[in-house]
């Protein structure tokens, strides 16, 4: 096989981080400051008697270190998503802590400094300078990392509501073309005056396929019926197109009770016609191959495309192709995808997914 | 009225056919499934009207109209579509006729009474909003009453002077009625100017030569012309010539 190019579905995972450098972020991360500053000097107030001075220490040391870490975050941020996720999170606590230590030990050694012959570097730091700082670190590492899941899980959130709202659009949209429909609709005006029958069999072919592609998005069917949505939607085609239309079935090998989500293998014939067989003068033989082995299905769709013709490029074409790569993938997480490829005058889109008799994973949302 | 039909699907030209036949005052005189079988009909048969579909294998129906409107006094054009967004809203900016199928009697009989001529400035701006590809794949020379179709691939150089445009290409060279400036437009990738009255095309340039005087010269590489370049387009030629852009 020539070499593929997995057509994969929206953006691989990344560590999502909110811009630090907008002034909302730098508003947000002020106000957290300040209501840990307070948290802090409350829980500390039994064992001194002064809430105010512990406010304003706390406050100005807590401050700089929520700063400090926002202006790491800003600079690297578009640097930390390209990297995959783990890489990323761990990069970005190792900065942060980094971040927490050297303010830290800054602030331990300004103290000194002011400090130095008048006051005893006991009651600024009572626990002493490694104390200090490990402590800083540990607090640091807790905040940090509970930030940084916080940021990821919100952003997995909002990318699979993303992708669920994106694959109910693409649904709709691999609806049956209005370019098929008025098609059709032309070739059954001429048929009832000169074919009726033929004309009534096409009227009814269209309503099959309009029931088919208005059933949920979601709903899985055995492949017999894909099949026959298929076979129904190239009846129509071939009355339009007559002998430039050729279609050779070859899938007799596979378990014709396997359950895949509606309208997988229709827009691969519909998009074959389309953009091959309808832009060729002389038409053309689409050939649709399935073979099954190890519990995996697959379906190849070949088809003749004109010379000098960006196939995969094409607007509608490549809008097809992803939304059927998206419901396969909403179907059988990580183990379903379709493949493309152009070879000279020839397209393939290959199907890829595992045999399932049950209704596989069913997405909700 | 003598109209040519042109549909790459028979029932679509069935249908629109029976329709024609109950309009008064009309005939078909041919019908083609080919943009090429229409260009070639509409030189010999000189139709008023011609009833071209916009997507048709080969040459579009809007890439057709632009060839036909190189013959002497062209004829009118509708077009016809099923379902083409774009094409339609480009139609009706610029007011010209067509038609949706399936086609209705009296629009059919409406749209055949205000047919008229399509100019090419008006083509050229369909062909753009339409979002057909704007760079033709051939161009129309006429040839007395013939259209004759020639690749781009096969073109070495154009040269106007001052009426017209010869086209040197690889089956000998025509005539065409078209600006060079626009054909320079058109065709910037794979042509190159080297004067105000030449355009090459950019794989056929065998070597640039310097002559004694300073000026530059274009050797073709396959019919082996020699073609001035221009002291103002000789940068832009070198800068072209070394991959350089």
């Amino acid at each position: 096989m020539a070499s593929t190019a997995p057509d994969r579905r929206g953006p691989a995972p990344t560590l999502h981080l909110p811009d630090f450098c907008a002034a909302r972020a730098i508003l947000a991360v002020v106000l957290i400051v300040e209501l840990v500053a307070i948290m802090f000097a409350l829980a500390r107030q039994s064992l001194q008697d002064s809430f105010w001075i512990d406010l304003a220490g706390c406050s100005l040391f807590l401050l700089w270190i929520g700063l400090g870490c926002t202006a790491v975050l800003c600079r690297t941020r578009a640097w930390l998503q390209q990297m995959p996720v783990a890489q990323a999170a761990v990069i970005a606590l190792s900065m942060l802590l980094l971040c927490v230590g050297l303010i830290s030990e800054l602030v331990y050694q300004v103290g000194q400094l002011w400090s130095a012959g008048q006051l005893d570097v006991r009651t600024m730091f009572p626990i002493g300078h490694a104390g200090f700082l490990l402590r800083n670190l540990a607090v640091g590492f807790i905040v940090s990392a509970l930030a940084l899941r916080y940021f990821y899980v919100s952003a997995e959130g909002k990318r699979s509501v993303e992708m669920a709202a994106q694959a109910r659009i693409r649904a709709l949209q691999a609806r049956i073309r209005p370019h098929f429909l008025f098609n059709s609709m032309n070739t059954i005006a001429e048929l009832t005056r000169s074919n009726p029958e033929r004309a009534e069999q096409a009227v009814e072919d269209l309503a099959d396929l309009f029931r088919a592609s208005l059933s949920d998005a979601h709903t899985q069917i055995p492949l017999r019926d894909e099949f026959e949505i298929a076979r129904t939607h190239q009846r129509i085609e071939q009355l339009r197109l007559g002998n430039r239309l050729q279609v050779i079935w070859d899938v007799d090998s596979l378990p014709m009770r396997a359950q895949v989500p509606g309208l997988i293998v229709q827009p691969l014939l519909e998009n074959a016609v389309y953009h091959g067989i309808e832009m060729l003068p002389a038409g053309g033989t689409i050939t649709i191959v399935g073979t099954f082995h190890d519990g995996r299905i697959e379906i190849e769709v070949r088809n003749p495309i004109p010379v000098q013709h960006n196939y995969v490029e094409r607007e509608g074409n490549r809008m097809a192709l992803e939304n059927i790569g998206q419901r396969l993938e909403l179907a059988w997480p990580g183990r379903a995808r379709i493949e493309t490829r152009q070879e000279g005058t020839e397209f393939f889109a290959r199907l890829i997914f595992p045999y399932t008799e049950t209704a596989a994973h069913h997405f909700t949302s | 009225m003598r109209l040519i039909l042109v549909d790459d699907e028979l029932p679509a030209r069935d249908r629109m056919r029976r329709l024609l036949a109950e309009i008064e005052d009309c005939e078909v005189v041919a019908e083609a499934s080919t943009g090429e079988q229409a260009l070639a009909q509409c030189a010999e048969l000189r139709p008023d009207i011609v009833l071209l579909d916009v997507r048709m294998p080969g040459l579009s129906g809007i890439e057709v109209a632009r060839h036909i409107d190189s013959l002497e006094d062209p004829p009118a054009v509708i077009f016809t579509t099923a379902y083409d967004q774009y094409a339609v809203e480009a139609f009706e900016t610029e007011a010209v006729g067509y038609l949706l199928k399936p086609v209705r009697k009296e629009k059919l009989a409406h749209a055949l009474r205000h047919a008229a001529r399509i100019s090419p400035a008006r083509l050229t701006k369909i062909a753009q909003s339409a979002r057909i590809e704007h760079r033709r794949d051939q161009i129309c020379a006429r040839l007395g009453e013939q259209l004759r179709l020639i690749p781009i691939a096969d073109i070495y150089y154009f040269l106007s002077d001052q009426k017209y445009i010869t086209v040197r290409h690889k089956n000998g060279e025509n005539l065409i009625d078209e600006s060079l400036k626009a054909l320079g437009d058109e065709f910037s990738a794979d042509f190159v100017r080297i004067h105000r009255n030449a355009l090459v095309a950019e794989k056929q340039i065998s070597a640039v030569e310097r002559c004694d005087d300073g000026r530059y010269v274009v050797r073709v590489r396959e019919c082996g012309d020699v073609l001035e370049v221009s002291r103002r387009h000789a940068a832009e030629l070198l800068r072209r010539i070394r991959g350089e852009n």
